[in-house]
């Protein structure tokens, strides 16, 4: 990238006052065309604030946005789109029961004597998705049957359909696996190539030097530095995100004794249409890693084992007792936890205080006479918010208000409450900042060494490797290996996901 | 507080439960403050009278304890149309057992409420009926069973005399239907803010997933708010015979409507996830009062009707604004 390129985007000293918080208390940074400019910082760094002003959706209090060297109207998400800035958001904001052909002119369809003119339509989308080298992907599929990574993509051509010169992405590689990271990034390059400027936010670090071509780190609403080139070292990376050095990302492994209890034994569990006869043990202080592709059926074998979904054939054991099939209050009450997969839409409440959501799961601890003892329920619960550093611990705040990586904690302090036995994680630290994982992980190992047997679920085979004693893979339903955690490798882990045979990327299976 | 960045910039607002729903609750207590200051004026020696204000609230009384039960219903994001037909076959069941004495019909009338009340739950709950389609459904059979029961004529109560205290009778001066209004709304605001019972209720509506993510018996928890919806019509059913002094199968008609009604304007959310007593009770009271503003100025049904409804619009319209 030379030098002499004028900034597509350019964003000069911006502020933006929310009522009562400073969200972005000074930002500068330029993206060029063709280049990726990463986004990194923690959750409540200013990244969603700074996208929004960007985007058109909020006016900065103070400061400017050139693009191509003109001043952008603000607060205009039109004027925004209009001068070519897209949007791709974390969660995918397509209509599922759209065709593809259709999302992708939503909004903008071609029209003939007033009409659809569905032929243009049709004839545009499979140009589009061909400029993105994605022909397999069809104008006529429904955007339900794709899988996630095919998905964005359609979001992506969606963008390019209005002759986007700017993309913003927000954590895009949030919901994928490794494998469909990697079309992302061709698609992605394809872009650049093309002379589009994308602004790429993401919480995976390992992703900066493979796709970026230079890194803007944020704290605190401010940019700390700005205009790095991509492969600056990661340490020096998260020494500036988190304002001190972080040495130690991953705790150390606890030792499990070889003869500890067996408190979670899973025997043969199948459940339609995605677990096939899955059988494993976890012992006391173990924390034991599930991996595998998205949609192999992770997230759906906890589910089975918690007790949300019944399942068709097999049993659940906790300390040598069997467990009722689909009820999950009853292995709660004999010691099992779930934070689940979507926090915001499964795990919490996000209209209630965090002391309610903390204490949710154990109200007899607050219970007197049948009335709740609202003074020993925010005593109680802030005592565990402020052990796990929730920022803020004020129990009664609104939870919608915490970032995500906070959302989670809240999460854990109900089961941290409970003293339970077993703790299921899925995906315990997707979206959330580098900061907070370390954290999170020395949650875990805590958990662990206190005898608590934990069983995680990951995308993120890095986190697999660092936090778990032993391994399983699962593909298709089906538990196919298992590594012992502190041999295993990325190569090794990730043969045994991805099946030989699996090469279609596009179709999400028949559910 | 540990860290800097805790300084808190929305404490106020979360200073205790509930208070989100404060905004709305002060304006409808100004609604409220409005209504009686038109009616002075508007209606001054009528409206004021003693007797006035007391009929208008033994009115509300028997709305205003549907709508108590209705509020736990609406907050797990169900609904309940079947009360009004619920009530006149509750008060029928009660009125077969006139010969029993007043005991029996209080008995009577508030297990068929419960009965009632526990088949919507059951189709809800268990049978995984939409709540509109099995309040719908049960709205035409408690109709037709009150009709069925009462071979279509109502049934006298004058001889209960202390059935007909609840409807007409006063304690040092207070209607005795206020009273048990009052009391209904007492147990119910304890019930829905102080115990963990009326957590569950709102987790349920708010999130079912999330609630029984954590441990919620989220079916039993819905079957049991049309349960008590049941039982709060028995007990409305009470209040409504002993001031007709009589059982009458076609008693209730639309009641539901004016309960739901209550409930929304007061600031529960039809979503589920909110629900607040306090509110339901001055949206009981608004009704009441336009209600009787109407009457005393003659204005023809139609008009009436065509203002209840306005009302309710605005009232709603109001809340979408200050909640956002």
């Amino acid at each position: 990238m030379s030098e002499s390129t004028a900034p597509l985007l350019e964003v000069r000293g911006i502020t933006k006052q929310y009522p009562g918080v400073m969200a972005l208390k000074g930002m500068d940074f330029d993206v060029r065309a063709g280049e990726v400019h990463c986004l990194l910082g923690p959750n409540g760094a200013g990244k969603s604030t700074l996208i929004k002003c960007i985007s058109g959706v909020h006016a900065p209090t103070e400061g400017e946005i050139l693009i191509e060297g003109k001043p952008l109207p603000v607060g205009e998400p039109s004027q925004s789109m209009a001068l070519g800035i897209g949007t791709i958001y974390q969660e995918l904001d397509l209509v599922e029961d759209l065709r593809v052909a259709e999302s992708i002119f939503l909004g903008h369809e071609p029209r003939r004597l007033g009409l659809l003119d569905r032929a243009k339509m049709r004839a545009d989308t499979t140009a589009l998705l061909e400029r993105l080298e994605h022909g397999d992907i069809k104008p006529d599929m429904f955007v339900r049957q794709l899988r996630p990574a095919a998905q964005q993509i359609v979001s992506i051509a969606r963008a390019l359909s209005r002759n986007v010169k700017l993309l913003i992405m927000d954590e895009p590689s949030a919901i994928l696996d490794d494998g469909e990271v990697e079309i992302l990034f061709g698609v992605v390059r394809k872009l650049t190539a093309d002379g589009v400027g994308v602004i790429y936010i993401s919480h995976r670090l390992d992703e900066i030097p493979r796709i970026g071509d230079r890194v803007t780190v944020l704290s605190d609403g401010r940019t700390v530095a700005t205009g790095l080139p991509a492969d600056t070292p990661r340490a020096q990376l998260v020494e500036k995100m988190v304002g001190r050095k972080v040495d130690q990302l991953f705790p150390d492994r606890a030792k499990v004794a070889p003869d500890a209890d067996v408190v979670l034994d899973v025997r043969g569990v199948s459940g339609l249409p995605r677990v096939k006869e899955c059988s494993f043990q976890v012992r006391a202080g173990e924390v034991l890693g599930i991996g595998g592709l998205v949609g192999a059926g992770r997230s759906e074998l906890l589910r089975l084992v918690y007790g949300l979904d019944k399942p068709n054939t097999g049993e659940v054991h906790l300390d040598g007792k069997k467990l009722p099939a689909g009820n999950p209050a009853v292995a709660i009450e004999r010691g099992m936890g779930l934070a689940p997969e979507d926090r915001k839409s499964q795990g919490l409440l996000l209209q209630w205080s965090l002391a309610k959501n903390v204490s949710v799961a154990d109200m007899s601890r607050f219970t007197t006479a049948g009335f709740i003892n609202l003074r020993e329920e925010r005593k109680q619960t802030g005592e565990k918010l402020r052990e796990l550093n929730t920022v803020p611990d004020n129990p009664n705040r609104i939870t919608r208000e915490l970032s995500g990586g906070n959302q989670q904690k809240v999460v854990l302090a109900r089961w941290l409450l409970r003293e339970c036995r077993v703790l299921l994680l899925d995906e315990p630290t997707r979206g959330v900042d580098v900061g907070a994982k370390a954290e999170i992980y020395r949650l875990i190992a805590e958990l662990s060494a206190a005898g608590i047997a934990v069983v995680v679920v990951s995308s993120e085979m890095e986190e697999l490797m660092g936090l778990s004693s032993r391994i399983l893979i699962m593909r298709e339903g089906e538990l196919v290996a298992e590594v012992d955690g502190s041999t295993a490798t990325e190569v090794e882990l990730l043969s045994h996901a991805v099946a030989p045979t699996d090469t279609n990327v596009v179709l999400e299976e028949t559910r | 507080m540990s860290t800097a960045e805790a300084a808190p910039p929305a404490n106020k607002k979360a200073a205790g439960s509930g208070k989100s729903f404060d905004i709305q609750e002060y304006a409808l207590v100004g609604v409220i403050a409005l209504l009686v200051v038109a009616g002075t004026i508007l209606k001054g020696d009528s409206f004021l009278s003693t007797d006035n204000l007391f009929n208008v609230l033994r009115q509300g009384s028997i709305v205003g304890v549907l709508a108590i039960g209705m509020t736990f219903v609406i907050a797990t994001a169900g609904i309940d149309l079947s009360v009004g037909s619920m009530l006149a076959a509750s008060g029928v069941a009660g009125g077969l057992l006139v010969d029993s004495g007043s005991f029996a019909f209080i008995v009577g009338a508030i297990l068929m409420g419960l009965a009632l009340g526990a088949v919507n739950g059951l189709a809800v709950a268990y049978g995984k009926v939409v709540p509109f389609i099995a309040t719908l459904a049960m709205l035409l059979m408690a109709r037709g069973l009150a009709l069925w029961m009462s071979d279509k004529t109502p049934i006298s109560l004058f001889d209960l005399d202390a059935v007909r205290w609840f409807g007409t009778g006063e304690v040092i001066g207070i209607p005795s239907s206020l009273i048990v209004f009052l009391a209904v709304a007492a147990i119910g605001w304890v019930l829905l803010n102080r115990t963990p019972y009326g957590r569950y209720v709102v987790a349920v509506g708010g999130n079912p997933e999330a609630a029984r993510i954590a441990g919620i018996k989220v079916r039993w928890i819905l079957f049991s708010v049309y349960a008590l919806s049941g039982l709060c019509v028995g007990i409305a059913a009470i209040l409504l015979c002993g001031r007709l002094a009589s059982a009458s199968p076609v008693a209730g008609n639309l009641n539901e409507l004016d309960a739901i009604a209550a409930v929304v304007i007061g600031g529960t959310s039809l979503a589920g996830g909110r629900a607040t007593i306090v509110g339901t009770v001055l949206g009981v009271i608004t009704f009441a009062i336009v209600f009787n503003l109407l009457t005393l100025m003659n204005l023809a049904v139609e008009i009436q009707s065509i203002t209840k409804g306005g009302i309710i619009l605005a009232a709603v319209l109001l809340q979408r604004r200050s909640s956002s």
